[in-house]
């Protein structure tokens, strides 16, 4: 069964209608949207919407196949078209006839089999490997990926000219965390979902304040990550636990703003040089002294020595921007860092961490 | 005199929107414009308004240009077509293959793409009266 698309959020209202005016049309999509966000599902509401339901829904994971491996599902084989084709084998192009091809992960394609993507929509014939016949193609191509295809052409690994033969309607899903209103019916929906599936199991719905909690939990893997956290409270009953096992509710806080703040502020060693080797000197310098003799500096590069440098670095940084955060109240962040305010106390003193003063 | 000629103009850039829609307005034409396909489309299929000549932009959000291109050479075929682009060569040879009239490249003289729409329109006038 195709799983509908819930939500009321603006945004998501806007593509149930943008999938409305285009299911008739056969027009090449391109589907962006971080994991889990719901591009398959979109795919699927596509197909199910328009006059190609009585043909088939076919789904290929570019980004799970080596390329060889990809091509030969793409197109299909003749029986002795290489070592191993015993017999012959229709490709996804001839399954999906008349129906649906939903190309999923294409970001990841290889760039050889790109040009070879691009010729067949071009011209709407493809061939199957060791075969000189090409067959006519009448599929509905529907793309996903969750790169930013415009950075990959900029880094020659995707094809502009493809992009956009792809790119007629680009449905863009915006992360959960951007569409909060859509979590209390999405929760509601798998909350029903799994019950019924598993009647006998304890699990209680959120109350207001885990509700408030779910909504401003930034959701890094989306949707999916949702329906885990769902399934996992209906198996342990308790909504605390199920926060204390997801990422850090503020690493999408954090993680953006440190690199801009701390290094250049702090003044401090790190260089952020434009290419990774430069990069990659000038982080291990920080740990290692790079000036002396290359016997020396041999001698004292052990792998245990460093991790501790560099976690107690990265500690430290962390520990000094939440607080910085939260005005220096101290209980405040050690809830944010989630360990006891001991710890915190004892890891300000052993880092040396004071308030500025003034 | 005869009635005005309408147009649906449409571009994700609204200071291009504006500039198009106060030349063409300033030269007689009744004007309407969109932000991308998705939002012309609506406004053809309301049906609330007929028109005589799309101009559109090429690469846009939801349906770009050479979708819209698509659907109303199917739906709409007696609109004219104009297409613009700003993106080098791609867009403009997926207008041209989705039978667009006319592909300018940007940046467009307004006055020539005037020329385009008289053009366009006399040349279908004309096979009317036939
Ligand atoms: N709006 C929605 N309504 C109902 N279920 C949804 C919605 N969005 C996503 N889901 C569910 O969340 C899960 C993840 O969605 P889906 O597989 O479509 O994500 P995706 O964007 O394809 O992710 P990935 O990039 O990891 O492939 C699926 O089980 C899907 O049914
Ligand atoms: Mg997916």
């Amino acid at each position: 069964m195709t799983t509908p698309l819930i939500g009321v959020s603006k945004s998501l209202l806007k593509i149930k209608e943008l999938i409305n005016h285009v299911a008739n049309t056969c027009l090449n999509v391109l589907i962006t949207g971080e994991t889990g966000v719901g591009k398959e599902v979109v795919a699927q509401n596509l197909y199910e919407e328009s006059p190609r339901t009585e043909h088939n829904f076919v789904k290929i994971n570019c980004a799970a196949l080596p390329e060889t491996l990809l091509e030969s599902e793409l197109y299909g084989y003749e029986k002795g078209a290489f070592t191993g084709a015993h017999k012959k084998r229709p490709g996804k192009f001839q399954s999906a006839h008349k129906g649906v091809l939903f190309l999923d992960e294409i970001g990841d394609m290889p760039l050889s089999l790109q040009s070879k993507m691009l010729h067949v929509l071009q011209s709407g014939e493809f061939s199957p490997l060791g075969s000189d016949q090409d067959f006519k193609t009448d599929v509905w191509v529907i793309a996903a990926t969750n790169h930013d295809l415009e950075k990959r052409i900029k880094q020659k690994q995707f094809r502009e000219d493809l992009f956009y033969r792809l790119n007629i309607i680009k449905i863009d899903i915006p992360p959960l965390r951007e569409r909060t209103e859509d979590i209390p019916l999405l929760v509601e929906y798998y909350f029903k979902l799994y019950k019924s599936e598993y009647p006998n199991n304890p699990g209680s719905k959120p109350d207001e304040d885990t509700m408030v909690r779910l909504c401003n939990y930034p959701w890094p893997g989306n949707v999916r990550q949702l329906q885990n956290c769902i399934k996992k409270q209906m198996v342990i009953n308790s909504w605390d636990k199920v926060f204390d096992e997801m990422p850090a509710e503020d690493s999408h806080a954090i993680v953006p703003d440190i690199s801009a703040h701390d290094s250049v502020k702090k003044g401090e060693t790190r260089n952020l040089h434009p290419d990774f080797a430069n990069d990659r000197i000038s982080l291990i310098s920080e740990f290692v002294d790079l000036s002396t003799s290359s016997e020396k500096l041999l001698q004292e590069i052990s792998l245990k020595k460093i991790k501790k440098k560099a976690s107690d670095r990265v500690e430290k940084e962390v520990i000094t921007f939440v607080l910085e955060k939260v005005g220096w109240n101290r209980s405040r962040a050690a809830k944010i860092l989630k360990v006891s305010y001991k710890t915190l106390l004892y890891k300000m003193s052993e880092f040396d961490i004071n308030p500025p003063s003034k | 005199m005869a009635d005005p000629i309408r147009l649906l103009i449409v571009d994700d850039n609204e200071d291009i929107l504006s500039t198009f829609s106060e030349f063409f307005n300033s030269m007689g034409y009744n004007v309407k414009t969109a932000v991308d396909g998705f939002v012309a489309l609506k406004l053809l299929r309301e049906k609330a308004h007929d028109f005589d000549c799309l101009i559109t932009d090429l690469v846009m959000p939801n349906i770009s240009g050479v979708g819209l291109i698509s659907i109303v050479k199917k739906e709409y075929p007696d609109l004219k077509i104009i297409a613009m682009t700003g993106y080098g060569d791609q867009p403009g040879a997926l207008a041209s293959e989705a039978r667009a009239d006319v592909v300018l490249f940007k940046p467009v003289d307004l006055f020539k793409i005037e020329e385009k729409i008289i053009a366009l329109l006399d040349v279908s006038n004309l096979k009317k009266h036939e």
